[in-house]
């Protein structure tokens, strides 16, 4: 092994595409999810009565045939919890009181030996519903003819940035009053108004939610769950129930697949109710697919208003929109993507003039809650399409109008606040290069039809604007290096990037570093959820904070040993070094044992801890009648995605053939993960864009299964997707990072929808563009008979 | 009901009968409570969903003639009712001799339900989106059945009298499934038109088979099948018979399309308008017209 | 509701159990011998995450009954590495990226298993047609494809 040199400088794993620390245990079947723990013979399963009816009170509920059942342990009902739960609205009942909002809406709940007496109990109760007239329609919802769905709205507890309209259906009105628009029309050469209709989609996480909860007689509750927000779902259940936060206790381990389904609470406080009646006993809940597409979140749809006009040099001058989110029958959750999709609902363009009215309504259809992209991708579905039809209204190149508007450094947001750093200009151009833009190739055969598109994105973590990580650092008798967050990994590869940094942050070789896992909100340290792209910028800040803590430690100690200035000692590939003397000494036992002093005079430090958190401290209110001030968000990442399709003229089907993504992460802290996140969404974004859509009828789900919910297979995966990293840094975001995870799929739908248009010259607008839906626009516009 | 699928099977009796005679007699005791297993794809399906709530599943897969896969030159093509679709993708005689056969059951789902997927349990499955049906149907195949009388022969034409439902009577069970020797300079196709490029079920699916025949006015015979755009499997006669008394040309296969979108009655569901589905038939029978006709003017 | 004592061979190892005829291979694999490698995505053979191997060939064990499966040969994911050496399937998987949640990933390897012992040589359709019946949404499928034909060439060199 050959001597390094004094100076050199150790790896730094921050920038390397190391492999995920967790991969060995996924491929060899041995990584344990929520239902692979084994609870023994005394667990118990637990099913749910949900509501048969979209919106109906619930004037009786008869649980004596269930209760007398043997092997059935407990029933509970909406008696048993009168408490209401919520994130940023508290809104909802964990199970039905007086009346039920949608179709699914727990009513009761069985816990029983085995799931088919669970299911046998569920049957026996009896529910007398007295129907009552549903909203179907979030327009609908929002007008004074529409019922109202939570007559008590005013009531509710509220967080002081969500504004619900009383005695209506609006949940939260977002506003952005920014400029004159009425006045700015004027002055636009051309102006595109259109209306898009999104469609619910759901998750679709690979793994169907299930949750185990097991209250021992002290009252004490312990859940495991597939879960993306352990310390959320401890403290939302706790308020619900009334119980302190420490008195619950939340195992998340891994989990196959979240996309926002899994943060904040759906079916997890169900499980702890039911539990709380058989004391020390665990009580299994898991759902079935069918229940995963509707009984937990879906992203809701929503009907978006766009009239947005340019100057005749291209530069936009005015856009107005209203946007009315299909929240569904609980937005406890969903108030807040339609207030982040307000103060984003410029997109990522300077537009000197707008005007926004964003509204939540609640419907009677299954509950809306965070998805990956959080509003946005709904949002830019129909806003990039409009600047796409912009630009051919003034006979202007669609990547070209976008050089001119996309957000550069220095420039004023839509809520005023000052755009920070930003390198979307170049995921512009490289995007544009990377597809050939401009460059026809021929069709692969006569009956097809080619064309690209490009769409650009931006989307800031929307959270409340003190949403706090915290992390810790022991380091252990052998030098090796144990972090602890509360940061889940989800698949996006948090506790490798965790332990990147921390080894990075402290000076220790890679593989000397070990995460704390699962997530247990017992010992983790605290994170407000995984969710908003968040973790590797704040979970990242605080993961650096922690090590740096332990490093200063230790170097504090070893400074005294040598009696030398801190300042000249660093810590490199796990030892600590002094620049000055050249003395060196492995961090091994030290960090536990301390050092003795010269001449067995005694000893000096001790184990060391290192603890960091990281909470933005600037991010300030906006005015609810304006919807501006000084800072809206912490930061945004910015992106492009371009697409070249194929349209067969047979069928109208669209095939995706490839892909380029180019987004601004600051600093890719694992490149290879960075770029895989681009790759997943782009095809979550395809698959949204071609093929997805939940059926409601009537808030009745027609298609609640894989057979007719259908997600992109190997076979719809393009042939190939280019990815393209920019960084420029993130003042406050470690080695200058943010977040990538959501951003993946935002421009997705868009990008088609304006490669379809170049394609056929027809603008296809709502997605999904089934191969129905794009064949009838052609019949309909005559280019096919 | 609000939830339709139950997290597990219900509670049944799994009956593996020693004999063709046994199997026929227990079914048909318990009529309406008892159903032949095969491959379990759509029998599992419907069990987990609260539709069929038969007490008794019965495996025929392992009786006398159910694994056999077999192929002589004058007698034809024998599948057994349990041979897996994988097998008969695989089979070299099913690839050089009934290639629309293959290339039928490649189409449906995946690898992986493939190897539990049979014709016979598509056949008797009888749903008009059936993927292997309509290469039975033109490939004029006869089934095989054991009832409770003993054996008798059932052509496939005929076989299907609605969604789901069969001349079958109970205590009968498919054991082999028969093909003619294929005729000379054959050729075929199968169009299905899914939501995903693979894997799905189908929007509408084209089934296409033509060969010269002297008997035939126009010197050529093709047969025509269409899968989700009735209520059964539909053989569409009027275009077969417009294409065997008609001279051959393009003119020729776009009146047999609309024929065979006269004939067609799809519904509006899920997975598609009926006016995309109508519109569809024209298309895609069209060109699996076309197709067929150039491989077989080369094979000829 | 009859009780079956069956045999069979699960990753080499012979096993003797007791099942209900309702019980499926997929819940006689978790619940009976705890091996949990293998996943309940949709319980209705569309997702592929309950693929194991039966007789060498990939199968959705949420759709065979138990039962079914006597004097079997079954392999699971716990099953494809030997004496602590990962199967090339796993070893590319890993190398290309192409594990996210995880989930599917059992799935996936085995019937990419399948996949190359029944044709060691596949081009690119050919793999996207095995995996179609997996279902996955992390990755994108571009990197399981790679780590496909990867594995497929390392065990090609292995013969020559």
């Amino acid at each position: 092994m050959a001597t390094r040199a004094r100076t050199e400088k150790a790896t730094h794993p921050v920038g390397d595409s190391v492999p995920r620390i967790d991969a060995e245990e996924k491929v060899n079947g041995s990584a344990l999810f929520a239902d692979d723990f084994q609870f023994g013979p005394g667990m118990l399963y637990a099913r749910i009565k949900r509501s048969a009816y979209p919106h109906a009170l619930i004037k009786r509920v008869d649980t004596s045939k269930a209760r007398a059942l043997p092997g059935v342990k407990a029933v509970v009902t909406g008696d048993d919890t009168p408490g209401f739960i919520g994130l940023y609205l508290q809104d909802r009942h964990i199970f039905c009181r007086d009346r039920a909002r949608y179709v699914g809406d727990p009513i009761a709940g069985v816990a029983a030996i085995n799931e088919e007496i669970a299911e046998q109990a569920v049957d026996l109760i009896e529910v007398e519903y007295e129907p009552l007239p549903g909203v179907f329609d979030p327009e609908y919802g929002a007008s004074p003819e529409a019922p109202l769905l939570h007559p008590e709205l005013s009531k509710y507890e509220v967080v002081n940035f969500i504004f619900p309209e009383p005695d209506s259906n609006i949940s939260n009105h977002f506003r952005i009053r920014k400029g004159d628009v009425e006045a700015a029309w004027a002055q636009c050469a051309a102006i595109v108004e259109r209306k898009y209709r999104i469609p619910h989609v759901q998750h679709v996480p690979i793994e169907p939610h299930v949750a185990v909860a097991k209250v021992e007689e002290s009252g004490k509750v312990t859940l495991w769950a597939s879960s993306q927000s352990p310390f959320a779902q401890r403290n939302l259940i706790a308020k619900a129930l009334g119980k302190s936060q420490s008195d619950i206790q939340v195992v998340a381990p891994f989990v196959g697949g979240g996309f926002g389904s899994k943060a904040g609470v759906s079916m997890e406080a169900l499980a702890v109710v039911i539990a709380m009646k058989v004391k020390g006993r665990p009580v299994k809940l898991r759902l079935t697919r069918e229940e995963e597409f509707f009984t937990t979140f879906v992203r809701q749809g929503v009907v978006t208003h766009f009239k947005m006009g340019c100057d005749k040099d291209g530069r936009l001058i005015a856009m107005e929109n209203k946007f009315f989110w299909d929240g569904g029958a609980y937005t406890e959750y969903g108030v807040n993507m339609t207030r982040a999709a307000g103060y984003s609902s410029s997109g990522p363009y300077f537009v000197p003039n707008i005007k926004t009215d964003s509204y939540c309504v609640y419907t009677n259809h299954p509950v809306s809650g965070p998805m990956r992209g959080f509003g946005m991708p709904e949002m830019h579905a129909g806003l990039e399409q409009c600047i796409d039809e912009l630009a051919y209204a003034i006979a202007m190149d669609p990547v070209q109008f976008r050089k001119i508007n996309c957000i550069k450094t220095g420039e004023t947001l839509v809520t005023g606040m000052t755009m920070h750093p930003t390198g979307l200009s170049e995921c512009l151009t490289k995007a544009a290069e990377a597809i050939a833009w401009g460059r026809k190739d021929p069709p692969s055969a006569p009956n097809k039809r080619r064309g690209k598109g490009i769409a650009l994105m931006w989307k800031a973590p929307a959270m409340p604007p003190n949403a706090g990580s915290s992390a810790k650092v022991d380091l252990n008798e052998d030098g090796t290096v144990t972090v602890s967050v509360g940061g889940q990994d989800i698949g996006q590869g948090t506790f490798t990037v965790a332990a990147q940094m921390a080894a990075a942050a402290l000076g220790v070789p890679m593989d000397w570093v070990r995460v704390n896992t699962p997530l247990n909100t017992d010992y983790s340290p605290y994170e407000w959820q995984t969710v908003a792209s968040r973790l590797t910028w704040s979970m990242g800040n605080a993961v650096v904070a922690a090590a740096r803590d332990a490093r200063q430690q230790i170097l504090e100690m070893v400074a005294k040993a040598w009696d030398e200035d801190p300042e000249y000692l660093d810590i490199i590939d796990g030892k600590v070094i002094s620049y000055k003397s050249e003395e060196s000494i492995s961090l091994k036992n030290i960090v536990v044992y301390g050092m003795s002093l010269p001449n067995d005079q005694g000893w000096i430090g001790g184990p060391v801890l290192g603890r960091g958190n990281f909470m933005p401290t600037y991010v300030t209110g906006l005015d609810p009648e304006t919807g501006q001030g000084p800072r809206a968000v912490v930061h945004y990442t910015t992106g492009a995605q371009a697409v070249e399709v194929e349209v067969d003229m047979d069928t109208g089907k669209v095939e995706v053939l490839r892909g380029v993504a180019a987004f601004d992460v600051g600093k890719a802290i694992n490149p290879d993960m960075v770029r895989a996140q681009m790759e997943g969404g782009f095809v979550q974004g395809i698959s949204t864009a071609l093929f997805e859509g939940l059926q409601l009828k009537e808030g009745f789900l027609q298609n609640s299964s894989f057979v007719d919910y259908r997600i992109a297979t190997s076979s719809d995966a393009p042939l190939a997707i280019h990815t393209i990293i920019v960084e420029v840094p993130q003042d406050d975001g470690p080695w200058g990072a943010r977040g990538i995870g959501e951003h993946a799929m935002v421009p997705t739908i868009p990008a088609i929808a304006n490669a379809i248009y170049d394609a056929i010259g027809i603008r296809v607008g709502s997605p999904p563009f089934s191969s129905e839906r794009v064949f009838l626009v052609m019949q309909d516009a005559g280019l096919v008979d | 009901m609000t939830i339709n699928a139950h997290p597990e099977l219900p509670a049944f009796d799994y009956i593996r009968p020693a004999s063709l005679m046994e199997a026929s007699r227990f079914l048909a005791q318990h009529t309406g409570d008892a159903r032949p297993l095969l491959g379990g794809t759509d029998i599992f399906v419907r069990m987990r969903d609260g539709i069929w709530h038969d007490h008794y599943l019965v495996d025929v897969k392992r009786l006398d003639g159910s694994g056999e896969l077999y192929f002589d030159p004058t007698a034809g093509l024998t599948i057994g009712a349990g041979v897996n679709m994988n097998r008969v993708v695989a089979s070299p005689d099913v690839q050089q001799h009934y290639p629309l056969l293959a290339e039928a059951c490649r189409s449906v789902a995946s690898y992986q339900l493939r190897t539990r997927a049979t014709i016979a349990g598509n056949i008797c499955n009888a749903s008009p989106a059936g993927d292997t049906i309509g290469a039975c149907l033109v490939l004029e195949a006869t089934l095989m059945v054991h009832g409770i009388d003993g054996f008798r022969q059932v052509p496939l034409s005929g076989f299907f009298l609605g969604p789901g439902k069969t001349v079958l009577q109970p205590g009968d069970i498919v054991t082999t499934i028969h093909f003619p020797p294929p005729p000379k300079s054959h050729a075929g196709m199968y169009i299905k038109l899914g939501r995903n490029q693979k894997s799905d079920l189908s929007i509408v699916g084209v089934t296409v088979y033509g060969f010269p025949d002297s008997k035939a006015a126009s010197g050529y015979r093709f047969r025509i099948a269409l899968a989700s755009v009735a209520p059964v499997p539909l053989v569409v006669t009027a275009a077969e018979d417009y294409l065997a008394g008609n001279a051959i040309q393009p003119t020729a296969f776009k009146g047999a399309a609309r024929l065979a979108q006269e004939a067609c009655n799809p519904i509006d569901d899920v997975r598609g308008s009926a006016r995309y589905r109508k519109a569809m038939v024209q298309r895609l029978t069209e060109k699996a017209l076309a197709i067929t006709w150039d491989q077989m003017t080369k094979r000829e | 509701m009859t009780i079956h004592q069956i045999t069979l061979t699960i990753n080499g190892g012979y096993e003797q159990v007791d099942v209900p005829a309702n019980m499926t291979l997929l819940q006689m694999l978790r619940d009976k011998l705890s091996l949990t490698g293998t996943k309940n995505g949709c319980n209705a053979g569309e997702c592929g995450a309950c693929t194991v191997l039966l007789d060498g060939e990939p199968i959705n064990s949420c759709m065979i009954l138990a039962v079914e499966c006597a004097g079997a040969d079954i392999v699971t994911v716990e099953g494809l590495a030997h004496d602590g050496v990962l199967d090339p399937v796993q070893q590319t998987i890993i190398e290309h990226g192409a594990v996210q949640c995880g989930f599917c990933t059992p799935g996936i390897l085995i019937s990419a298993r399948g996949l190359l012992d029944r044709n060691p040589n596949p081009s690119e359709d050919e793999i996207r047609e095995a995996l179609v019946g997996n279902l996955c949404r992390c990755t994108g499928y571009l990197r399981i494809i790679d780590a496909v034909k990867d594995a497929a060439s390392r065990q090609q060199a292995l013969l020559t």
